[in-house]
C-alpha cells in the first residue's frame, strides 16, 4: 500500500487551498506484472505503423515520480505508433482489463510525421478491480493533424493514472478528446509543449463522477511558438459524493507573439455532497497575446429543467438531457459513430 | 481657393500587400470630395495613410497638407494640424467618459485648456442636434454603443474638434435612413467655406443629402475616374462593373 | 520636452527622508530579550507581554511560505522591529514635532482632514503621533484611537477581539506581528451609528532597516456603518524594510464597512500584510485597494461570511513596475446561506514588473443559495513583464452560482491609433487607456484618493513609455 503525492501544479499556491497536489492513500502498486494480453487493435492502414517496441520515454511532468518509476520498471505493454497517412485515417486500441490482465502499465509513443493526418482511439475498460498506469508520448510534426481520443471506462474500484507529454511543431494541429468516466481515483496529467509557429492544441474533456469517485485533472499548456494557440474546454458533472480537482495552466512563454489561449471549465453539481475544486491558471511573460479563462460551477439551471419537464420528461430524464447537451460540443469532436454511441450510452447509464 | 490637401502618386502597402497603386488627389478649402469604390479597392487605406496609421506603409509618393509634407508625421501631430478621421469601426475605451475624452482631445488639438462650463454647453447643443441621448455624455466612450450611436459619436467629435479637413470613412454604412439624415445634418453644421470634407463610401445614400463638388472612383488602388455629383448618380445606377478590368 | 504638465506629480513627496532620529530603536534581530525590551518600552500590561512572547515562540516554529515570491532576502537580524519616534501622541498638529509634521503636510494629511475626513490617525515609524476625531462622533460614542490607548483604556474589548479574527498561528508573519506589533488604530462604532464621512489612518515608515507592524482593529456594531481609509508610504532606502501589519475587522449584524487602501510603500519594502474581516448576518464588507508600491507584496484580504445574507465586494488594482513583484489577491469563505461575493481585480505590469492575482473562493456545505462572481483583468504594457493569475475555486455544495473570468492582454494598436487621431500623443493615449482600465477601482475611492491614484498611474507610466 502506497501513499502517493501526485499531480503537482507547475506553480504553487497557498498550501491551505489544498490544490497544489493530490494525496492518495492505500494505493496498491503492483510489484510484478505479466505481459498484458487483452489489447485489441483495429488498424487497416499500412501508413499507420504500430510496433511493439519500447523507447526510453522521458516526461517533463507526469502524474508523479513513484508512478513514473513504476512505469519504467514494470511496463507490460509497449507500443510505438508512426503515422504517415496523408488522408485522415483511424486506428483503434482497446485495452480490456480483467481478472487475468488486471494490471496495465503501458508505454505508448505516437509520432505524426510531416503532413500526416490520423485519429487514434485509446479505450480503457474494466469490470473488475484493476490498476492502470499509462504513459503517452506524442509528437505532432510540421503540418500534421493528429487527433487522440482517450476513453476511460475502468471500474469504480480501479485506480487510473495517465501521464501525457506532447509536443506540437510548426503548423501542426494536435487535438485531444478525453472522456474521463471511470476509476476510483482517476488522475490525468497532460503536458503540451507548443513550440511551433501557428501550432495549435485543443484539449476537450468531459468527466462524470459518481459515488466516491475522485477525478484529478492537471493540464499544462506552454505556448512558445508565434501565433500558437491552445484551447482547453472541460465540461463535467458530479453526483453523489464525487469530487473533482481541475488544474489548468496556460503559460505564455516569452516569444509567443500573437499567441492565444482559452480555457473554459464548467462543472455541474448534481448533489449537495459533490465537490468541485478548480485552479485555472494563466501565466504570462509575453505582451502581445490574448489569454482568457472562465470557470463556473453550480447546479442544473432550474429554468431549463422546468422547461424540459413541461414537455413531458421526468426529472431524471430532463437532467440527463441537460448534462448530455452540455457535453455535446465535445462529443461532436469525435468522428467515429460507434465510439460516440458508446459514450452516449455510458452517460445515460451512469446518470441512472 | 487655397489648396488644403494634395496627394501625389501615393503607393501604400498593408503588410506585404500592395493596396494603393499611385493615387493623386487635390482638395481645396471649401470643397466636398467623395471617394467611391467597391469593397477592397483601397478606400479605408487612403484614409489611414493620410493619418499615418503604422499598420499601413507608404512606399512612395507624397501627402501634402497646407504646403507641408506630412508623410512621416505621427498621427497625433497630423490630427493637431487639423485633419480628422471618422472611423468605420470606432474603438471602445472602457473607463473614459465621452465628456472627459472630448475635453482632453480638444485641449490637445487646440493647445489651450478647455473651459468646462462652456464646453459642456457646446457638447449639449451638438448632442441635441444629433439626437443623441444626453446620458451618453457620462458613459464610457463607445462602450456598449449601438452602431448608430458610435457613428453619431464620431460626428460629435468632428463638431467639437472642428478640423480643417474631415475624412469620413464609411460613416453612412450600417445606418438607417433617419440616422443618415441626422449624420448628414451634423456634417452640414460642420461645413464652412474654409474647411473641407472627404467622404469615403461604397454606396451613395449619404450623397442624397450632401452635395459633393467632386466624385472620384477608386478601383484596385487607383482613381479611375473623377467627375461631379452626376458621377455618383451614374454609379448608383450602373455600379462599378464598367470600371473594373 | 514634456508635452503635458497636467496631472503631474512630484515623486519627491513620498521620497523625502527625514533624519533617522528616534527616542528608542530596538536592537536589530528577534529574540526574547528584544521582545521584552519592546514590551517594556511600550509599557504593556502583563497579558500583552505574555502574548508577545508566546507569538515569538510560534514564529520560531512556523515555516516560511512554500509558494509565492521569493522572500529569502529578508533577514530579521538586519531589521529593527521597534522605532519609537521623538514624539508623544498628540491631538493637535501644532504639537507634533516640526520635521514629522512637515512629512504629513507634504503628504497632504492635515489638509485632507480639514476637507473630507471625520477623523485622522498618523503613525510615524512605530508609534502613532497624531489622533483626532470630530466632536459629534465622540458624542455618539464612536471610539477612534491608537491601539496602545485602546489596550490601556478598553482592555476588555481588546482582549475579546485582539488577534481572534487573525489567529497568531495563521502564518509566520502574523506570528511575527503578534510579537512585535506597535501602533495602528482602534475603531468602535456603536450600534446604529452611521459614520458618513471617512476616517483615515496614515502610516509612514521613515527609519531605514526597520519594520512597521501596526495593528488595526475595527468593530462596526449592529446596524452601524463606517468608511475607513488607510494610506501608507515610505522613502526609499537601499536595504530592505519590512511591513507586517495586521488588520482585523468585525462587521456585526446588518453593519457595513468599507475599507479602502492606497498602498505606496517604497520599492525596497517587503509588504507581508494580513487583513481579515468576519461578517455576521446581513452585514457587508467592501474592500477597495490600490497597490502601487513595495518591492514584494503578499497581500490577500479575506472576508469570512459567517452570517446568513452576509456580503462582500473586493475591488482592487495592482501596478507593478521595474523590480516589483506584487502577489496580491483576495480570499473569501462562504459559511452561511444566501451569502454573496463579488470580485473585480485588475493588474498592470510594465518594465519587468510582475503582478500575480492569487485568490480563494470557498463556498462551504452550509452556504446554500450563495453566489460568487469573480472577474480578473491583466494588462501587459511590454514584453519583459509578467502577469500571472492563480485563482482557487472550491465549491462544496450544489446550490450555488459561481463564475470566474479572467483575461490577459495588451493595449491594442488600433485603440492607440484611434486616440492619436484625436490629437493625443502615444504616451497620452496609453495613459488615458490605463486610467480608463483602472477607473472601476478609482471611482470607488473618495475623490482626493482617486486623483492620487491617477497621479500614481501617470507617475508609473512616465519613463516606461516613449
Amino acid at each position: 500500500m502506497e501513499k502517493l503525492k501526485l499531480n503537482e501544479t507547475p506553480v504553487r499556491t497557498s498550501r491551505n487551498f489544498n490544490i497544489n497536489n493530490i494525496k492518495l492513500e492505500n494505493v496498491d502498486l503492483p510489484k510484478e506484472v505479466q505481459e498484458f494480453s487483452n489489447l485489441i487493435i483495429k488498424n487497416e492502414n499500412k501508413d499507420i505503423k504500430i510496433d511493439f517496441e519500447k523507447d526510453e520515454i522521458s516526461l517533463k511532468y507526469g502524474v508523479g515520480d513513484i508512478l513514473l518509476e513504476n512505469s519504467k520498471k514494470l511496463s507490460n505493454k509497449n507500443l510505438k505508433i508512426t503515422i504517415d497517412s496523408k488522408q485522415k485515417k483511424e486506428a483503434f486500441l482497446d485495452f480490456y482489463l480483467d481478472e487475468t490482465n488486471n494490471n496495465l502499465i503501458e508505454n505508448i509513443e505516437i509520432i505524426a510525421n510531416e503532413n500526416s493526418k490520423a485519429t487514434i482511439y485509446l479505450k480503457y475498460e474494466s469490470k473488475v478491480k484493476s490498476f492502470h498506469n499509462g504513459v503517452l508520448k506524442i509528437l505532432a510534426k510540421e503540418s500534421s493533424e493528429l487527433n487522440i481520443v482517450i476513453v476511460n471506462l475502468v471500474s469504480l474500484d480501479t485506480n487510473n493514472f495517465i501521464s501525457i507529454d506532447s509536443e506540437v511543431l510548426d503548423n501542426a494541429n494536435l487535438n485531444f478528446t478525453i472522456v474521463d468516466f471511470g476509476g476510483k481515483a482517476s488522475v490525468t496529467n497532460l503536458y503540451s509543449n507548443i513550440t511551433g509557429k501557428k501550432a495549435e492544441n485543443n484539449i476537450n474533456t468531459i468527466y462524470l463522477g459518481k459515488e466516491n469517485q475522485l477525478i484529478d485533472i492537471n493540464y499544462i499548456g506552454e505556448l512558445k511558438g508565434e501565433k500558437s494557440n491552445i484551447n482547453i474546454e472541460v465540461q463535467g458533472a458530479l453526483k453523489d459524493n464525487a469530487k473533482k480537482h481541475f488544474k489548468g495552466t496556460i503559460d505564455f512563454k516569452r516569444g509567443c507573439k500573437k499567441a492565444k489561449g482559452n480555457e473554459n471549465e464548467f462543472c455541474t453539481l448534481l448533489s449537495d455532497t459533490a465537490k468541485s475544486l478548480a485552479l485555472p491558471m494563466l501565466l504570462c511573460s509575453e505582451e502581445d497575446v490574448e489569454g482568457n479563462h472562465s470557470s463556473a460551477a453550480g447546479k442544473i439551471g432550474q429554468k431549463e429543467l422546468f422547461y424540459i419537464m413541461s414537455r413531458g420528461f421526468n426529472h431524471k430524464e430532463a437532467m440527463k438531457l441537460i448534462v448530455r447537451a452540455n457535453f455535446n460540443n465535445i462529443i461532436e469532436t469525435i468522428e467515429n459513430i460507434e465510439v460516440k454511441n458508446r459514450i452516449a450510452y455510458e452517460i445515460d447509464n451512469r446518470l441512472d | 481657393m487655397s489648396k488644403l490637401l494634395e496627394i501625389k502618386n501615393l503607393f501604400v502597402n498593408a503588410g506585404e500587400k500592395e493596396i494603393l497603386k499611385g493615387i493623386n488627389l487635390k482638395i481645396n478649402a471649401g470643397e466636398v470630395h467623395v471617394i467611391m469604390g467597391p469593397n477592397g479597392s483601397g478606400k479605408t487605406t487612403t484614409a489611414n495613410a493620410i493619418l499615418n496609421n503604422p499598420l499601413y506603409q507608404k512606399k512612395s509618393g507624397e501627402i501634402i497638407f497646407e504646403g507641408e509634407n506630412i508623410n512621416n508625421l505621427k498621427t497625433d501631430e497630423i490630427a493637431r494640424k487639423g485633419i480628422f478621421m471618422s472611423f468605420q469601426l470606432p474603438e471602445e475605451i472602457p473607463g473614459v467618459s465621452v465628456t472627459n475624452f472630448l475635453k482632453y482631445a480638444k485641449s490637445k488639438v487646440t493647445g489651450k485648456p478647455v473651459k468646462i462650463f462652456e464646453f459642456k454647453n457646446e457638447l449639449k447643443t451638438y448632442m441635441d442636434e444629433l439626437k443623441m441621448n444626453p446620458k451618453n455624455m457620462d458613459r464610457s466612450l463607445n462602450v456598449g454603443f449601438s452602431g448608430g450611436e458610435k457613428k453619431k459619436n464620431e460626428i460629435l467629435q468632428l463638431l467639437v474638434l472642428n478640423p480643417k479637413l474631415a475624412i469620413l470613412d464609411e460613416t453612412d454604412s450600417g445606418l438607417d435612413v433617419d440616422a443618415i439624415k441626422t449624420v448628414s445634418k451634423g456634417i452640414e453644421m460642420f461645413k464652412t467655406k474654409e474647411n473641407s470634407v472627404l467622404i469615403i463610401t461604397h454606396n451613395t445614400k449619404i450623397l442624397h443629402s450632401l452635395k459633393p463638388d467632386y466624385v472620384h472612383v477608386l478601383v484596385d488602388g487607383k482613381i479611375v475616374k473623377t467627375g461631379d455629383a452626376s458621377l455618383a448618380k451614374e454609379i448608383e445606377e450602373n455600379g462599378y462593373e464598367q470600371y473594373k478590368k | 520636452m514634456k508635452k503635458t504638465n497636467i496631472d503631474e506629480i512630484n515623486r519627491n513627496i513620498y521620497d523625502i527622508k527625514n533624519k533617522d532620529s528616534y527616542d528608542f530603536k530596538s536592537q536589530k534581530g528577534l529574540n526574547k530579550e528584544i521582545i521584552e525590551d519592546i514590551s517594556k518600552q511600550k509599557g504593556d500590561p502583563d497579558w500583552m507581554k505574555e502574548f508577545r512572547l508566546k507569538a515569538l515562540e510560534i514564529y520560531n516554529k512556523l515555516e516560511l511560505p512554500t509558494w509565492g515570491p521569493d522572500i529569502s532576502e529578508l533577514n530579521m537580524d538586519d531589521i529593527s522591529t521597534y522605532v519609537k519616534p521623538k514624539s508623544k501622541l498628540n491631538s493637535s498638529w501644532e504639537d507634533v514635532p516640526d520635521d514629522i509634521k512637515k512629512t504629513f503636510d507634504n503628504l497632504g494629511i492635515p489638509e485632507a482632514e480639514k476637507k473630507s475626513l471625520a477623523g485622522v490617525g498618523a503613525q510615524y515609524d512605530s508609534e502613532v503621533v497624531y489622533h483626532s476625531m470630530k466632536e459629534d462622533l465622540i458624542k455618539q460614542g464612536v471610539i477612534y484611537t491608537d491601539m496602545e490607548t485602546a489596550v490601556r483604556e478598553y482592555p476588555e474589548i481588546v482582549k475579546k477581539y485582539f488577534m481572534k479574527c487573525v489567529p497568531v498561528y495563521d502564518h509566520k508573519f502574523v506570528a511575527l506581528h503578534g510579537a512585535v506589533w506597535s501602533g495602528g488604530s482602534f475603531v468602535y462604532v456603536p450600534k446604529g451609528v452611521k459614520v458618513d464621512i471617512p476616517l483615515q489612518s496614515y502610516f509612514r515608515l521613515n527609519s531605514p532597516e526597520s519594520g512597521q507592524f501596526e495593528h488595526t482593529l475595527i468593530i462596526v456594531d449592529e446596524g452601524a456603518s463606517l468608511h475607513f481609509i488607510e494610506g501608507c508610504s515610505a522613502p526609499k532606502y537601499n536595504k530592505v524594510n519590512l511591513h507586517a501589519g495586521c488588520v482585523e475587522l468585525y462587521v456585526k449584524e446588518n453593519a457595513y464597512l468599507r475599507y479602502s487602501t492606497i498602498e505606496n510603500w517604497s520599492k525596497n519594502m517587503l509588504n507581508l500584510n494580513t487583513k481579515k474581516a468576519i461578517v455576521e448576518k446581513g452585514g457587508q464588507i467592501d474592500w477597495v485597494t490600490g497597490s502601487f508600491g513595495s518591492k514584494i507584496s503578499m497581500l490577500y484580504p479575506m472576508s469570512i461570511l459567517n452570517g446568513e445574507g452576509a456580503k462582500t465586494e473586493f475591488t482592487g488594482i495592482s501596478f507593478a513596475g521595474k523590480g516589483q513583484n506584487l502577489d496580491n489577491g483576495f480570499k473569501v469563505v462562504h459559511n452561511a446561506p444566501n451569502t454573496s461575493s463579488v470580485v473585480n481585480a485588475k493588474s498592470i505590469s510594465k518594465n519587468g514588473g510582475k503582478c500575480t492575482y492569487r485568490s480563494l473562493v470557498r463556498i462551504n456545505e452550509e452556504a446554500k443559495n450563495s453566489k460568487s462572481s469573480v472577474s480578473c483583468e491583466s494588462l501587459m504594457l511590454d514584453d519583459i513583464s509578467i502577469s500571472d493569475t492563480i485563482p482557487t475555486n472550491d465549491i462544496r455544495n450544489d446550490d450555488v452560482e459561481f463564475s470566474h473570468e479572467a483575461k490577459i492582454g495588451k493595449i491594442s494598436d488600433k485603440t492607440i491609433f484611434y486616440l492619436m487621431s484625436r490629437g493625443m500623443s502615444e504616451e497620452d493615449a496609453k495613459a488615458m487607456i490605463v486610467r480608463g482600465f483602472a477607473y472601476p477601482i478609482s471611482k470607488e475611492l473618495p475623490v482626493e484618493y482617486a486623483v492620487e491614484m491617477n497621479n500614481l498611474i501617470n507617475l508609473e507610466l512616465e519613463g516606461s513609455i516613449g
